[in-house]
């Protein structure tokens, strides 16, 4: 009787203590990612508030003026614009028979200083006449191509040179935007301010 | 108790052992039966309690070990959040919750050059990835054998990020929290900045350094970053234009005292406030940081005359029909009040106010006497410094004797100096319905209605209204006019007195504008300091030329932004709104 009672006891103690090890290496590992994870949330944390300060850099509204000046040239709605009432908005005028040839103002629009031939060339010329169902997409294109070749200023890039009426494709020189450059858009006014939050940072460095 | 009396019966006794000899007779005693049995309840009792503390732990291992415990999410309420890194200062945005001041981790790069293994090969490849190093220069540094050397102050996150990923050894971060404010100078003088040690040494980082330091959440200010820009560009042009010495504006929500958009120019970038602003290189530092708006204490000339026709409507000493001179000139002692633009006839109060005239205003004010007038300007907080968040504020400059002279001169706003934002506050209060509001850089909660004083009648309110509009109509700030948003408001024109003397080629040129008038929302105060006359403006330097169009731009450029939905002046409802009934069926002649 007492042996079996022992027997049971022992048993037990020796699943308790098992149980309680493998709990506690459970608890150190849960413990462990705990610390990971916490670590990763503020490594994260911080890049977000890189991101928030970089974005609302990159949108500051001189700067967005600027580029607008450059790309949109989008003026202050004026009062006559500013309807109270659906009533008083007129009824559009039938539209013409052809799209309206917008593209190569918009082209034209763009700073001379580094023209973008090709895109010049895709709007123009006579060599690719483009179906009217890809000209939205087009026109995204045409954007971020100007955005480009604003970016390149600095350089003169070898790439530009491309004679017009050569028909290389549009999406193939928007192919060539590095996925970062999305960050590094450069800030479009010519005065000495920076022109990334990097430059910044730069600058405020060299400050203190 | 059962103890053994007889160690005989006992088989297991040892041969040699003899049971003492009981001391006494163990007899029941009632008495010792009782307390034993009381210690056995006791010790019963504790077992039981020990019992279940014992199962009740032994069911909660099982229930752990067996059953995997609750829910992992259970225990996630009692696991504190990670504190955020150890954040200095929380962050500002604006109204729309665009960051205005952040703070960002900034790592600067050091070495211990004598862990370096290849110092050749570390210099090429940390210049390759920081290009403004020169390697020869990191070479020269890496190859000294020194213990500590400095590589690089305030690396960009991208940077740390190249120079982690050459994994050099030896190479180590610093890192430091850096105030960062991306939208540069343009709220520069509300946001303010804050030194190397991260302390707030102006604007609202400044005023609530304390709140700043503890809080991790954004605050938000009542500041509108695009209105700020609108107002903030105008300006410039303005000063540009007329090459003036600096501006200052506000715009204010008439309704609860919130400030929209301050600026006070010339500004500083918060970034490096000690460096001098290439537009500007003539403008000391320390101007550059002085606030006009809440700070500067300026005669505001005509502009006070909202003040004073409001005092004597208020009153009851006059009324829209009173007439008062403006054919002859007062003296007195040894000086002379007339007209800027005389009419040389009688005017009735309406056309005091639109046609600016000094006689008509001091008549005014001497009828109401000069109790009455300090009383009025005390109960508007114009003798007393604003309450406002901001540290840097002004205590406005007033006679300590109100004599006649006074009355008359404060009549029109000089001998006496409030800053802009005095001005903003009590005309808020004039236009609104006459609930005086406690001016704030901080965002009220939408629909939110603050506490405020009664100051003027509702209808006093309402007749200073249609006054307001009536110079924008027919009188001094015609440029003012924004179609479909109903601008009413007061120019003023004062020349700057320095010591005792007035200087008639430096003037401080106001206007104080508000809209839409029949139902006023934003206030919007621009002034500029010593304006010059250009040809544009026929050489004019006073306020209807300079500030008046800027306004008349500003209103036309923030209406659509702050949701205000333009009318037509010429519909009758606003017509009626805003008739003044003295001079109804008269021909309103243009100032």
């Amino acid at each position: 009787m007492i042996r079996l009672s022992s027997l049971f006891w022992l048993a037990l103690v020796l699943i308790s203590g098992f149980a309680m090890f493998k709990v506690k290496y459970a608890v150190q590992d849960l413990d462990d990612e705990l610390g990971r994870v916490r670590k990763q949330t503020v490594a994260e944390q911080q890049e977000i508030r890189v991101l928030n300060a970089e974005w609302s850099y990159l949108t500051q509204p001189e700067r967005l003026a600027e580029l607008n000046r450059k790309f949109l040239s989008l003026a202050p709605i004026p009062t006559k614009q500013l309807q109270q009432s659906i009533d008083g908005i007129p009824l559009r005028p039938p539209a013409p028979p052809a799209l309206p040839a917008e593209e190569p103002a918009i082209a034209a629009a763009a700073p001379s200083a580094a023209p973008a031939p090709d895109t010049v060339a895709a709007a123009t010329g006579p060599a690719t006449p483009e179906p009217a169902a890809s000209r939205a997409t087009s026109m995204a294109e045409l954007v971020a191509a100007a955005l480009q070749s604003g970016a390149e200023t600095d350089e003169p890039a070898a790439g530009d040179t491309v004679a017009p009426g050569s028909a290389r494709p549009v999406p193939a020189r928007v192919a060539t935007l590095k996925p970062e450059t999305g960050l590094r858009l450069v800030k479009a006014s010519a005065t000495g301010r920076p022109h990334t939050l990097d430059d910044l940072f730069a600058q405020v460095g060299g400050d203190r | 108790m059962a103890v053994p009396q007889f160690a005989d019966d006992n088989p297991c006794r040892p041969r040699h052992f003899r049971p003492p000899p009981p001391c006494a007779p163990v007899v029941p005693d009632p008495q010792a039966s009782e307390a034993i049995e009381t210690c056995r309840t006791r010790l019963l009792t504790a077992a039981a309690l020990f019992a279940v503390v014992f199962v009740v732990v032994a069911l909660r291992l099982v229930e752990i070990v067996a059953f995997a415990g609750a829910s992992a999410e259970s225990h996630a309420g009692r696991i504190r959040p990670p504190a955020p890194p150890s954040m200095a200062r929380g962050d500002i945005v604006d109204r729309n919750g665009t960051l205005l001041a952040t703070t960002l981790d900034t790592p600067s790069l050091y070495a211990d050059p004598r862990q370096v293994i290849d110092p050749a090969e570390a210099a090429r490849s940390l210049s390759a990835v920081l290009p403004g190093l020169d390697p020869k220069e990191v070479y020269a540094k890496l190859a000294s054998g020194k213990s500590f050397v400095w590589l690089k102050r305030r690396l960009t996150p991208r940077q740390t990020y190249a120079v982690n990923r050459l994994g050099i050894p030896g190479f180590q971060f610093e890192h430091e929290e850096r105030r960062v404010y991306p939208f540069g100078d343009v709220a520069a003088h509300v946001v303010g900045y804050c030194g190397i040690d991260n302390n707030g040494l102006a604007g609202i980082e400044r005023a609530l350094d304390g709140t700043m330091k503890t809080r991790h959440e954004a605050l938000q200010l009542s500041l509108d970053s695009r209105v700020q820009f609108i107002l903030r560009e105008e300006l410039a042009k303005v000063v540009e234009d007329f090459t003036a010495k600096g501006a200052a504006g506000i715009i204010m929500d008439v309704r609860t005292g919130e400030i929209i958009a301050m600026v006070s120019l010339p500004d500083f970038d918060p970034n490096h406030p000690g460096a001098v602003d290439p537009a500007m290189p003539a403008a000391e530092a320390k101007d550059r940081t002085f606030n006009k708006v809440t700070l500067g204490d300026y005669e505001m000339g005509s502009a006070f005359k909202i003040f004073n026709t409001a005092m004597a409507l208020d009153g009851g000493t006059a009324t829209l029909a009173k007439q008062y001179d403006a054919i002859h000139d007062i003296r007195i002692g040894r000086f002379t009040i007339s007209d800027y633009h005389g009419k040389h006839r009688m005017l009735t109060v309406p056309e005091v106010f639109m046609y600016s005239s000094n006689l008509g205003s001091a008549r005014m004010a001497m009828e109401a006497g000069a109790e009455r007038q300090r009383t009025f300007l005390g109960r508007l907080g114009l003798l007393k410094p604003v309450p406002i968040e901001f540290d840097e504020v002004s205590k406005p400059h007033f006679p300590s004797q109100w004599r006649e002279v006074n009355v008359i001169t404060i009549a029109y706003g000089h001998g006496i100096a409030v800053s802009p934002l005095h001005v903003a506050t009590a005309v808020s209060a004039i236009v609104n319905g006459g609930i005086l509001h406690r001016p704030t850089v901080l965002k009220l909660p939408p629909g939110a209605e603050p506490p405020g004083e009664r100051v003027i009648s509702q209808k006093t309110s309402e007749q200073m209204r249609k006054l307001m509009r009536l110079v924008v109509q027919y009188g001094t700030a015609k440029l003012a006019e924004a179609p479909g948003y109903v601008v009413g408001g007061k120019t003023g024109t004062a020349e700057k007195n320095s010591g005792g003397h007035y200087q008639e080629k430096k003037l401080v040129s106001d206007f104080v504008g508000v809209f839409p008038m029949q139902d006023p929302r934003y206030l919007v105060l621009t002034m500029v300091d010593e304006p010059h006359g250009t040809k544009q403006s026929h050489g004019f330097a006073t306020a209807g030329w300079t500030v008046v169009p800027a306004t008349s731009r500003i209103v036309q450029r923030i209406a659509p932004l702050l949701g205000v939905t333009p009318v037509d002046e010429q519909s009758p409802e606003i017509v009626k709104a805003l008739s003044v009934e003295s001079l109804q069926g008269r021909k309103i002649e243009n100032y």
